[in-house]
């Protein structure tokens, strides 16, 4: 019995070195086509058949987890998107009032500080970033576009702060002291007025003490559920007219900068790709204002910045949950795969070891005659 | 004739009902609307807003923002609105004593208007709750 144990190891091993060419070649295939990253991790299947079946059952518990990641992210996204439909009221009948009193004012000079446009010597960077990874691309994307604009600042010889919204970007600006951070502030789970009201108290008064002569935003815009950009918005001077440029005439805007324009036809001014048309009859033409239109002008701008704010930490929101849907999903998708490649190869070593011990039963019954 | 109040916030509808009259805190003063009031707009500043309902009075404290009242319907957009009955008494008088104590250490042009305005906010806050107490 001692004897013939022998050879049976040596002879599963020679069987099972066949049975490598295939994982090798499996391994090919998917490079292909995935990461191959992952093809050199599925290669050294050298483990013995217990190692593979914990193997796959790991791979199977991720997959679980992966899957469900993927789902909450997808009813998160719901969410978010309920939000966004909440606030919808709020900003229909601001931009609805807004468009009215500039109409009313379109004849004035008026004279606001926070439409106030001064050469730009200093620029803030509001970067919203996400709290959580495991996200894809999401985090890295915007954090390379604010260094892109960091670096491009520099060449137009401006000076630059950061406002850091979220805990990836936290992070981030943590680790390289370089980088003028003014302040550091968390993000939450569901995005509110409150979280918006303290980055516009932020830039407000770092705008109002001339601290800075221009604000950006840096966020991701949500496109769909597979798509998502991240982008530069300018936040403030706010301007009445659509273009900003600084009083020297030179425009310092990123070249895809999103504009706010206070002036378009149809009354649409959020970021919403799906056009509000929000109907202005209804706003009686023998109005009175209270105080001086300027004054009122003041009291809207404030709550135009802070809705744009909230719309952006939203976008930001929802946009980080697709990016996790999809990052999970593809995640599922690997380790289906994984689970599949490895299997066969649990199999057909199992298939060799049995086959290897029916050939020994029978060269020792054989050899027995 | 009935009055219809309509507040806003970015969130969320804080009130949409029928009212009997309001009183609100304007930049210019407070302002009380009756029914078949003229059509005006108005800033509204950080301070409270007090409902009469048929024979109650609710106050909700505002965080500044826009109103409109026209046709017997007002329309107040704020950034944050909040019913005096919902604010945590203690909470907000600790939050009014955290925003003097930072006004006073306030260095700068920029960390007053920040404290300024916590300050503001705080206080109205506070106001709200007293206004409450004082009505039932």
């Amino acid at each position: 019995m001692l004897v013939s144990s022998k050879p049976s190891l040596a002879d599963s091993s020679s069987l099972s070195s066949r049975s490598f060419i295939s994982p090798v070649q499996l391994t090919g295939h998917t490079s292909s086509k995935g990461n191959p990253s992952r093809s050199s991790s599925v290669t050294p299947i050298h483990c013995n058949l217990r190692e593979l079946r914990e193997r796959i059952d790991s791979v199977k518990n991720t997959q679980k987890i992966t899957e469900a990641m993927k789902l909450v992210a997808a009813a998160k996204v719901r969410r978010a998107q309920e939000a966004v439909v909440n606030g919808r009221p709020f900003s229909e009948t601001l931009v609805e009032v807004l468009y009215s009193i500039n109409e009313q004012l379109s004849t004035e000079d008026v004279d606001v500080p926070l439409t106030k446009v001064r050469p730009v010597k200093k620029v803030a960077l509001v970067v919203v970033t996400g709290d959580r990874g495991l996200c894809g691309g999401f985090n890295n994307n915007i954090i390379k576009k604010a260094e892109k604009r960091i670096a491009e600042l520099k060449n137009l010889g401006l000076d630059y702060t950061v406002v850091s919204v979220g805990k990836k970007g936290n992070s981030y600006f943590t680790r390289r002291p370089y980088i003028p951070v003014d302040k550091f502030l968390d993000g939450t789970a569901l995005p509110t007025a409150k979280e918006a009201q303290a980055i516009a108290d932020d830039v407000f008064s770092l705008f109002i003490s001339e601290e800075v002569d221009k604000v950006e935003l840096l966020y991701t815009k949500f496109v769909s559920l597979v798509k998502s950009d991240p982008v530069i918005h300018t936040l403030l001077p706010l301007s009445p007219k659509g273009e900003i440029c600084d009083i020297n005439g030179t425009c310092v805007d990123a070249a895809e900068d999103e504009l706010f324009r206070l002036t378009t036809k149809e009354g649409k001014l959020t970021v919403e790709r799906d056009v509000v048309r929000t109907e202005t009859v209804d706003f009686s033409p023998i109005l009175q204002f209270e105080q001086d239109p300027v004054q009122i002008l003041d009291a809207l701008l404030p709550l135009y910045l802070n809705s744009q704010i909230l719309r952006a930490l939203q976008e930001s929101l929802a946009s980080e949950l697709a990016a996790r849907m999809s990052a999970m999903s593809s995640a599922t998708d690997n380790a289906v795969e994984l689970k599949k490649n490895l299997s066969m190869v649990y199999n057909r070593r199992r298939q060799a070891k049995i086959t290897g011990e029916i050939l020994e039963i029978v060269a020792g019954a054989e050899a027995l005659i | 004739m009935t009055l219809n109040l309509c507040v806003l916030t970015p969130n969320r509808i804080v009130w949409d009902s029928e009212v009997k009259e309001i009183i609100l805190s304007t930049n210019s003063g407070q302002i009380g609307v009756l029914p078949n009031h003229a059509p005006i707009a108005t800033a509204v500043d950080i301070g409270i807003l007090r409902i009469r309902l048929t024979d109650q009075w609710v106050t909700m404290a505002l965080m500044g923002g826009f109103a409109r009242v026209g046709s017997n319907e007002i329309t107040v957009l704020v950034n944050d609105a909040e019913r005096g009955s919902d604010i945590d008494p203690q909470e907000a008088q600790q939050t009014l004593e955290i925003a003097e104590a930072n006004l006073r250490k306030a260095e700068g042009k920029r960390q007053t208007i920040e404290a300024n305005l916590a300050l503001r906010r705080a206080r109205t806050r506070v106001e709200a709750i007293n206004a409450n107490a004082v009505i039932s």
